[in-house]
């Protein structure tokens, strides 16, 4: 299973407050300047029209996740979202995961909608 | 490598490359006019300029000759969108061969009900335009057009009446292949397919919309959501066409998404999207059908598979197919290569696009996906836009995509690369520099096997080791010599040392290398004489 050992980089951490859950990554080795990193997150099956939003701690938008062309209670896959380099700091970094249920609200993903977040050091070119 | 039997723009391949052997820096998009070249046929423009503009005009001619078209006429706009509906890949490595191929062919069609022979789709760059051109609220550009859009969507039973019929002969018509896809699709029967267009039961997944629903986004309300627009933002797209592999299986390394047994594969759990196809290419479609604001359904068209009954998203996947050519681009001016080699070329080039409709109105037929790998078949061209000639500062120079030979004389090879190419050459963890080493065998009877590669040595130095600057690594012969044809050459790599010492002229454009062979361990016996030497990059 692809994410089965990736999640042991992921502590997730439901938060009061905010919304969403809070992941902390933690890079293998230290980034070099010829290379950049992406938050990579798997997911499950998703209600029609929600959406995952991926936000630094202080509330950036990096990305959104809005699955297109999955069969209703198909698993959405995996994507991939890039990170400023900058966003990471002694190897680590926080993201906030949310789901965005629209007129519903937000929420934070659970275990089954969001199955696993791993961070992927990727080369610049 | 490129593939070498893969013509694609050779010209802006040939372009580039002088760029880069003249050490040109990269050149920001907006700083340069864009004059067409003589040998492509079409250009497809920016929507906003004056080329699209006028393309609009004849886009509008022909989406209402298409609207005009008898439903059993495959060329009925309606029709059209069925093929999307029926054959579209997502989430596999054919997502964007595919759309080229279906692109491509509602061009031909569209330059030909238009009358209009120099017709090319215009993109809409949403990196830069961040909201629906105000023109694609006119007239026919907007499925919310009641003069023509009504009488085919009014309501869902209106559709029902009007298309059916005429869809479920073409099943009925459909060979043996087609029916094979369709089932890998999951349509194993017409219901099955029908079932996507009603959502059965499923607000969410009904592919119909009504005229006033067909678009969520309006002339009063056209700009991309702030969400939608990060999805499309500069540093998304930039890191989209930053991986160096059409097909990686990390996800983050790869262009394109899965690789999958067929183009109908649904996505699933196992489904990796890449960048562009996952964020901008998804989010544009659901933002302009209104997910969220028109949540839980049913949504505007570009939600679902019968996306192209709107028109922009024929803009849309311009620019998606834009930035695959931008990337091209980028590969070729940095040496990688553009397509998968071996049998996973053959696995992504055979794959089967058997639903296409030619610009005359007839089927394509059989046709496969490296029929669209180039773009070739259309003979079009992009005007710029955003993405084009990124390069970033890390970027290695694409210098030694053509290897860099050297002059031997004398036991001595001395050889010209661009000084950059060194500089990143001896950052670290950088991909080396490999000097490819030919010398002869020795000759019968040597008792020396082993020769030290030197890279820049001054003149009187004879012996290097591991910890010299100059070292490059050694050479070595295994076996007996006896074994070896006479006058056999042997070729070596070995990569370059990480030390400046080592190159002389790194301050000016180009830097030169000398490499010569000692004998290994002392040895006093001459070496065999430097045949050639030549600098690649891995």
């Amino acid at each position: 299973m692809l994410f089965a050992t990736l999640i042991s980089f992921a502590l997730l951490v439901q938060t009061a407050g905010a919304p969403g859950r809070v992941v902390n990554l933690v890079l293998p080795r230290s980034l070099t300047a010829a290379e950049g990193v992406a938050v990579e997150l798997k997911l499950g099956v998703l209600e029609r029209g929600n959406e995952i939003e991926v936000k630094t701690m202080s509330g950036k938008l990096l990305g959104v996740i809005s699955p297109y062309g999955i069969r209703s209670g198909e698993e959405a896959g995996t994507y991939t979202v890039p990170v400023p380099p900058e966003l990471v700091a002694n190897k680590r970094l926080s993201l906030r995961i949310i789901l965005d249920q629209h007129s519903r609200g937000k929420r934070a993903p659970t275990n089954k909608e969001l199955r696993g977040v791993r961070l992927q050091i990727t080369p610049n070119h | 490598m490129p593939h070498k039997n893969f013509p694609f723009t050779r010209r802006s391949f040939l372009k580039t490359s002088l760029a880069a052997a003249a050490g040109a820096a990269a050149l920001p998009i907006k700083t340069y006019a864009f004059s067409p070249a003589q040998t492509t046929t079409y250009t497809r423009y920016n929507v906003m300029s004056e080329g699209g503009k006028k393309a609009l005009q004849s886009y509008a001619t022909g989406i209402q000759a298409m609207l005009n078209k008898h439903p059993d006429d495959p060329q009925n706009w309606f029709r059209n969108a069925f093929v999307h509906l029926m054959d579209c890949p997502h989430g596999n490595w054919w997502f964007y061969v595919w759309h080229r191929g279906y692109v491509g062919f509602f061009e031909e069609t569209i330059r030909n009900l238009s009358n209009d022979p120099t017709f090319a789709m215009p993109y809409w760059d949403w990196t830069a335009q961040p909201y629906i051109p105000d023109s694609m609220f006119d007239g026919v550009r907007t499925p919310t057009y009641v003069a023509s859009y009504d009488t085919y969507i009014h309501n869902l039973d209106v559709f029902t009446a009007k298309f059916r019929p005429s869809l479920e002969a073409y099943w009925a018509s459909l060979s043996a292949a087609q029916r094979s896809q369709l089932n890998v699709r999951g349509y194993s029967t017409f219901q099955d397919m029908w079932n996507d267009v009603t959502g059965n039961g499923d607000p969410g997944n009904e592919a119909f919309a009504t005229t006033a629903n067909a678009r969520y986004l309006s002339r009063t309300n056209p700009k991309l959501d702030p969400a939608t627009a990060q999805d499309c933002s500069a540093e998304i797209i930039k890191a989209g066409l930053q991986p160096t592999d059409y097909y990686n299986q990390n996800v983050s390394l790869s262009f394109t998404s899965s690789k999958t047994p067929s183009h109908m594969t649904p996505p699933g759990p196992n489904t990796q999207f890449s960048t562009i196809e996952g964020l901008p290419h998804n989010k544009v479609h659901n933002c302009i059908g209104g997910v969220g604001p028109l949540g839980p359904g049913p949504y505007g068209y570009m939600t679902n598979f019968l996306s192209p009954v709107d028109p922009i998203f024929f803009l849309h996947h311009a620019n998606i197919d834009r930035l695959w050519v931008s990337w091209t681009t980028k590969q070729q001016q940095q040496g990688y290569p553009i397509l998968p080699s071996g049998s996973e070329l053959a696995q992504l080039s055979d794959e089967q696009f058997l639903f296409y409709v030619r610009g005359d109105g007839q089927f394509v037929g059989p046709s496969r996906a490296a029929d669209y790998l180039s773009t070739d078949r259309f003979h079009y061209q992009y005007e710029p836009g955003f993405g084009d000639n990124l390069q970033t500062s890390n970027a290695r120079q694409k210098r030694v995509k053509t290897q860099v030979k050297g002059v031997v004389k004398a036991n001595r090879a001395t050889l010209t690369v661009p000084s950059n190419a060194v500089r990143e050459h001896l950052a670290p963890q950088a991909t080396a520099l490999v000097a490819e080493v030919t010398v002869p065998h020795p000759s019968t009877g040597s008792q020396t096997r082993e020769f030290h590669v030197l890279v820049g040595a001054p003149e009187g130095v004879t012996q290097a080791d591991p910890t010299s600057p100059f070292f490059a690594g050694t050479v070595a012969f295994f076996g007996n010599m006896s074994h070896h044809a006479a006058g056999g050459d042997a070729t070596f790599a070995v990569p370059l040392p990480k030390a400046p010492q080592a190159f002389k002229g790194l301050a000016t454009t180009n830097a030169t290398i000398e490499i010569r062979i000692v004998p290994a361990n002392g040895g006093t016996q001459q070496p065999p004489l430097l045949k050639r030497a030549t600098i690649r990059a891995l």
